[in-house]
């Protein structure tokens, strides 16, 4: 504002000195005009005083009053100064003349001899007797910007009410603007997404009409500002609601249980879930966009996903491969391909759908269950085939030795038991696994059961050389279990024990009972079983490795399933066993459960 | 007197087939698993081999195999007893020439039958059944 004032200030004082200037300047130029043909009126001799007398010139110097008159000189016609008076300090300068009579009176702008100061010079030409006899030349300073200490006090007066003035008149200017300062506030509102109101004011006549139409004008955002929020909120909600659906179906496929991998028109891959990446040990981000033969390291796989010509071949089928994996392990994926038809149109595929299910645990189950039937078939036929021999050679010959016929007899019985052992297992296990066993339970006389039990498996193989132990109270308490069950249990460990013997051993079966139960120990001096096997014991058709065990005939099924059947009855089944040493194993059954059956049964 | 070689983890069968192989004239040489009969063999090998399939040690399956590998231009023939009658169950057999299945339960009477007939068939040079 300062500024502002002090530029009006400057501008004003300048324009002043300039039209000052201006005024002097032609002051000086009709002046000198005017004196300079009055006193080429003169006579030449009233010009050129004589010595000692004031002549026309030194009058005119004194009387004149014009600050700026700097010269006045009378010269002949060859330009030879004949008079002159002068302000202090002025030469005056050499000037020429035109001959001509037409410039004989006029002006011209001279400088002085040093070229510092310029004169506005007016000449007019003397006449003596009717002849041309020379000229006065009148000079006066050209007018400069100046100041003057004279015209302080004029300018601080002029100065003044300007210096009030241009204030006033800002802050009225302000008063003007604000109008117009509000509306920019509103535009600035606008920019900040704030809510369009209407400016309400006192508006100056002039701005009274575009204030009204800038209200209209806000009001006509504000309805389109409002409509395009409305559809903005309803495309957020239709893009949340597609997000979440999108989310839904990435999830559903994500979560899918089965490696799923979409394959375009041209081969590659335009979707895989997260299970391709981890079933065929590949990068996720390797996969997308590429084609299988890009990412796929296994050539047994490759295949599977390519398909060549899109046209050809629309059926769905079905492939089974053995993967190895990195770690060694080996797995086995099954391929179904299912084309993707375009909508409504049959003839045309936009690509393939390949679902990748592991089917290890399947084709291991498979596996497990053809050796279990070659292994049971081997089992049944085994006995049956020494039946069948012992029987037909007593058909056909040896009737008549009475020891043949004997051993004969004895085999055949020896292999029934056998038989019906094995059999009994199947059902057992069979029915276990059909979830339809259901325990028969009886009360039980244990001392009894358990001798019963041990005398029929140990008389059955007295022939093998080892040596039998059985050590139980006389006196024990009635249990409530599943006798046939129970029995099959105890047999299995006990038939395990003598399989799994060294020649000579022993196999002993004890039995303790305290207040809350009663443990069954079935122990051994055999081949013991190996640490890594032992975790395995109880698995289903579980075999060892090892050459002793293996020399032995069996299915895998007896321990598990003794394990199943005590822990039916609410016991525990545990082992302890050393390599070369022997095992023992050994069945908790809590008196309280039995019990508490007992009674709900009574 | 020919002899015959018997390979079988169970006792009850090879003494009943010891007895009355025996009784019909042959020579007979039992053991309880694959390579037991594998040593006999490389020491003399005899005129008929008798196996069961699941032995300890070395099943009849790979005993066949050993055999058809290191005895490639073997005479004798080899009768395999088994449970399993399913051709996939067989499949491994397809490379080992001069070979024979029986099912279990065996009919004796059917083995000396076979052997009979065989050893006609094979008196004026090496006949495949």
């Amino acid at each position: 504002m300062i500024i502002a004032t002090l530029l009006v200030m400057l501008v004003t004082v300048y324009i002043l000195f300039d039209y000052q200037r201006n005024d002097r300047e032609s002051l000086a130029r009709a002046q000198g005009l005017d004196l300079a043909r009055l006193l080429g009126g003169m006579p030449w001799s009233e010009l050129i005083p004589e010595a000692g007398r004031q002549g026309l010139l030194e009058v005119l110097k004194r009387s004149h009053s014009n600050p700026d008159f700097a010269y006045g000189a009378v010269v002949d016609v060859a330009g030879k100064l004949h008079a002159e008076v002068t302000r202090a300090g002025v030469i005056v300068p050499p000037a020429s003349i035109a001959e001509e009579p037409a410039s004989w009176l006029g002006q011209q702008v001279i400088a002085s001899g040093d070229g510092n100061t310029r004169f506005i010079e007016s000449h007019a030409p003397v006449f003596a007797d009717g002849e041309h006899r020379g000229f006065v030349r009148l000079g006066y300073f050209e007018p400069q910007l100046a100041l003057s200490f004279s015209q302080m006090p004029f300018l601080a007066t002029l100065m003044l009410p300007i210096f009030l003035l241009v204030p006033l008149f800002y802050f009225m200017l302000r008063q003007e603007i604000k109008p117009l300062k509000q509306i920019s506030e509103r535009f600035d509102h606008l920019a900040d997404k704030a809510g369009l109101t209407h400016v309400e004011l006192q508006p100056s006549r002039a701005l009274s009409d575009f204030m009204e139409q800038f209200n209209s004008y806000i009001e006509a955002t504000q309805t389109r500002i409002e409509a395009l929020n409305q559809e903005h909120e309803n495309l957020q909600m239709s893009s949340k609601l597609l997000t979440y659906r999108n989310n839904r179906i990435d999830s559903i496929l994500q979560n899918f249980p089965d490696a799923i991998v979409v394959i375009d028109e041209a081969g590659e891959v335009s979707y895989a879930n997260g299970k391709v990446g981890r079933l065929l040990s590949v990068e996720h981000e390797e996969i997308v966009g590429k084609k299988p033969r890009e990412w796929c390291r296994d050539p047994n796989i490759v295949p599977l996903l390519t398909f060549g010509d899109v046209k050809s071949n629309m059926q769905a089928n079905q492939d089974t491969v053995q993967v190895r994996l990195e770690d060694h392990s080996e797995k086995s994926l099954q391929f179904s391909v299912y084309p993707l038809f375009v909508p409504n149109d049959e003839s045309r595929i936009l690509g393939r759908l390949v679902v990748i299910r592991d089917v290890s645990e399947a084709h291991l189950m498979r596996q497990r269950q053809n050796e279990f039937v070659s292994h049971i078939s081997h089992e049944l036929k085994t006995p049956l085939n020494v039946m069948a021999m012992y029987s037909e050679s007593l058909l056909t010959q040896g009737v008549d030795d009475e020891k043949y016929r004997i051993e004969a007899v004895n085999v055949i019985h020896d292999e029934v038991e056998r038989l019906s052992t094995l059999i009994n297992n199947l059902l057992a296990i069979n029915q276990y696994e059909l979830g339809g066993i259901v325990a028969q339970r009886k009360h039980v006389r244990m001392h009894e059961f358990l001798e019963d039990t041990f005398d029929n498996v140990t008389k059955a193989r007295a022939d093998k050389g080892l040596e039998f132990d059985l050590d139980i109270p006389r006196e024990m308490s009635m249990l409530y279990i599943d006798k046939d069950l129970f029995r099959i249990a105890v047999n299995n460990l006990l038939t395990n024990a003598i399989k799994y013997s060294k020649p000579g051993g022993k196999v002993s079966m004890t039995a303790t009972e305290d207040d809350d139960q009663i443990e069954i120990t079935v122990a051994d001096e055999g081949y013991g079983i190996a640490e890594e096997d032992q975790k395995q014991i109880f698995n289903k058709f579980f075999r060892s490795t090892d050459d002793n065990i293996r020399q032995q005939s069996g299915h895998g099924l007896g321990l598990s399933l003794a394990r199943q059947i005590v822990l039916m009855h609410h016991g525990e089944l545990s082992f302890t066993s050393e390599q070369g040493k022997g095992s023992q194993f050994v069945i908790r059954l809590e008196k309280v459960s039995t019990q508490i059956l007992d009674a709900a049964a009574s | 007197m020919k002899k015959i070689l018997i390979a079988d983890d169970e006792p009850h069968v090879l003494r009943v087939l010891k007895l009355s192989l025996e009784k019909e004239g042959y020579e007979v040489e039992t053991c309880a698993n694959g390579m037991e009969a594998l040593s006999r063999i490389e020491k003399q090998h005899p005129d008929i081999l008798v196996t069961d399939i699941q032995m300890p040690l070395m099943t009849g399956e790979e005993l066949c195999r050993h055999i058809e590998e290191y005895i490639p231009d073997r005479d004798f023939l080899i009768f395999v007893l088994t449970s399993r009658t399913e051709i996939e169950h067989r499949e491994w057999s397809r490379n080992v020439h001069n070979l024979l299945f029986l099912e279990k339960p065996v009919s004796i009477r059917n083995l000396v039958d076979k052997l009979e007939e065989y050893f006609a068939g094979s008196s004026d040079g090496l006949k495949v059944i």
